[in-house]
């Protein structure tokens, strides 16, 4: 950026960047807090934002015998998890396929660009269909379900990335490995695969944010015993009262990874997040 | 040569797609031709158990006339525009601001970035306690500037304005990742050329920044359109739609129709038209970049 640092920009830069740094942390913060709060001072007037004791009570009620959360919260692991190693692992091979073969084969081209449309259209036109699908298959309410239609989702997103960074590889990397004899899967697995491996982490990273937030699709196949976190969340939605302590106490779980995780890993996100809109 | 080696391996290549392929044609190619087919005939889950007889056009005839549906739109239209404009205006603001390499240059956007990554659904539950009008923290706040905060949930345009400023807390850090990768990429040669040449600010911005921005812009307003237009996790989570219908986006109204009453043939014809006109207007803005950018940069292609 432009070196010329007027007092004007600096002053300007410090405030706008304090603003934006409480409006930020502020709900962050209050959530923190009503999750540990106890149950009068929710209510009291003149609100009290900063609890005078401090409870775990809701951490203990939502984890104990009445609230299950471990079995959710396990859900929302193994379903994560899974969903970003078969999205990786498939959409990796996949894109390593496209990438030799689309300028070869129009209908590869093709292929590709509808594999992306899946980014574009709306997840309430797969719903319904996909709800049946998997009644008719009796895997309503399985991580299964959940499964396999975040790795659908996740997998464009993978193909994407991935060719990006196949296409960067110089092709003599390749050839002298051909020279060497190695057939095309284990130029894949001894060759490519090691270099792309930057790739691999950014698109395991978007899956895992990806799986961990989807709602829409989870809500729809899952009833009782596969709820992932957010689905347990949204049902918070049907309270009349004010049961903001579990609530919240749920929110900060779901919430809490994902921050551990952009803490570790933001640079991939970042990379993630950008590419495509901007050439590196 | 190198070509005939490709084709030579063509065969192994084509089963590298195959896995990935296979999941998307079972949970996303057929969904969305099923869908099709059902979208001309007439089946509700509740009178029957199997897809009933061909329509036709009827249930997309009976959209165009479900005033409930072309509300919907109109209200997905406004929660579109109002918040994808804030988001970019606001993404560039913050981005124009926080680009650079300093340390806490750096702390300051990883925080910035954390709405970004939260479940909607819990970033509903946050913004549902803030704007409680008894015990949210926003009327806390304001009644100690003596002003009585309303019940911005409970009221028809408030609850649309709340949503909206749901949207933008949590998706403009989205537009600012993208802008501050776009404005790091602007040669330092560019802005030295306009200091010799005695440019202000403003003309650096006018002049080099936002002309060399253009194609970030797009994808930002491409991404931002599409999403904003098919919100409906905060939504959920927030009003459910209400009060009455002054939040009930398209979306969540299909959603509604599909997974509530079970109108599998109309839930159908409602999602492919929000679908057809989401890629009509993503293919516009694709094309209009193109053509924007080549007037820019002279480029003919």
């Amino acid at each position: 950026m432009m070196k010329d640092r007027s007092r004007l920009y600096v002053a300007a830069r410090a405030i706008i960047v304090a603003m934006a740094l409480i409006a930020v942390l502020v709900p962050f913060l209050y959530l923190f807090l009503n999750s540990v709060k106890i149950e009068r001072e929710f209510r009291s007037i003149p609100l009290r934002i900063i609890p005078s004791v401090v409870t775990l009570q809701y951490y203990a009620d939502i984890f104990g015998r009445g609230g299950q959360l471990g079995s959710y919260l396990l859900n929302s692991i193994i379903v994560t998890l899974v969903v970003v190693v078969v999205s990786v692992f498939t959409g990796a091979l996949a894109a390593f396929g496209l990438a030799k073969l689309r300028r070869m084969y129009r209908f590869i081209a093709l292929a590709v660009y509808l594999i992306l449309l899946v980014r574009f259209y709306p997840k309430v036109v797969m719903l319904i269909p996909y709800f049946i699908l998997m009644r008719d298959l009796h895997l309503l309410d399985t991580l299964a379900a959940v499964i396999i239609a975040h790795s659908s989702i996740g997998i464009p997103f993978v193909v994407w990335l991935m060719i990006g960074f196949y296409e960067e590889i110089p092709i003599e990397l390749e050839e002298s490995a051909m020279l060497d004899g190695c057939d095309v899967w284990r130029r894949f697995t001894r060759v490519i695969f090691p270099v792309v491996l930057p790739g691999i982490a950014t698109a395991a990273i978007m899956t895992a944010v990806l799986s961990w937030n989807e709602f829409l699709i989870a809500s729809s196949v899952v009833s009782i015993n596969a709820k992932t976190l957010p689905v347990l969340v949204s049902g918070y939605i049907s309270d009349k009262g004010i049961n903001w302590g579990p609530m919240s106490a749920t929110s900060v779980v779901i919430i809490v990874p994902m921050f551990v995780f952009v803490l570790f890993t933001q640079k991939y996100l970042i990379r993630g997040l950008t590419f495509g809109a901007v050439k590196g | 040569m190198r070509r005939r080696i490709v084709r030579h391996e063509a065969g192994a290549l084509l089963l590298f797609p195959l896995p990935a392929v296979i999941i998307i044609l079972v949970a996303q190619a057929f969904p969305v031709f099923y869908s099709l087919t059902m979208s001309f005939r007439d089946w509700a889950l509740a009178s029957s158990l199997t897809p009933g007889r061909f329509v036709g056009l009827a249930n997309y005839v009976k959209a165009f006339h479900d005033t409930v549906f072309l509300h919907a739109v109109a209200v997905s239209l406004q929660f579109c525009v109002a918040a994808t404009l804030v988001e970019v205006v606001l993404g560039f603001i913050l981005a124009y601001f926080t680009v650079g390499e300093s340390r806490v240059l750096r702390v300051a956007r990883t925080i910035l970035i954390l709405p970004m990554v939260i479940a909607p659904v819990a970033n509903g539950t946050i913004w549902r306690m803030i704007l409680n009008p008894q015990y949210g923290l926003l009327n806390a706040i304001l009644s100690t500037f003596g002003a009585r905060g309303p019940d911005w949930l409970g009221n028809p345009v408030l609850a649309l304005v709340s949503v909206i400023m749901i949207d933008i807390w949590q998706w403009t850090p989205y537009a600012m990742v993208i802008f501050c990768a776009g404005l790091s990429l602007i040669p330092l040669e560019l802005y030295d050329a306009a200091q010799v040449d005695g440019a202000s600010r403003i003309r650096v911005l006018r002049s080099i920044v936002i002309p060399y921005l253009v194609p970030v812009i797009f994808i930002v307003l491409l991404f931002r359109i599409v999403d904003t237009f098919l919100v409906i996790d905060s939504i959920y989570t927030t009003t459910f739609g209400g009060p009455g219908f002054s939040t009930n986006v398209v979306t969540l109204y299909i959603y509604w129709q599909a997974l509530r009453y079970f109108n599998i043939s109309f839930g159908s014809a409602l999602s492919w038209l929000i679908s057809i006109l989401t890629l009509a207007t993503a293919f516009t803005l694709m094309r209009a970049q193109r053509r924007l950018q080549s007037s820019i940069w002279g480029v003919t292609s």
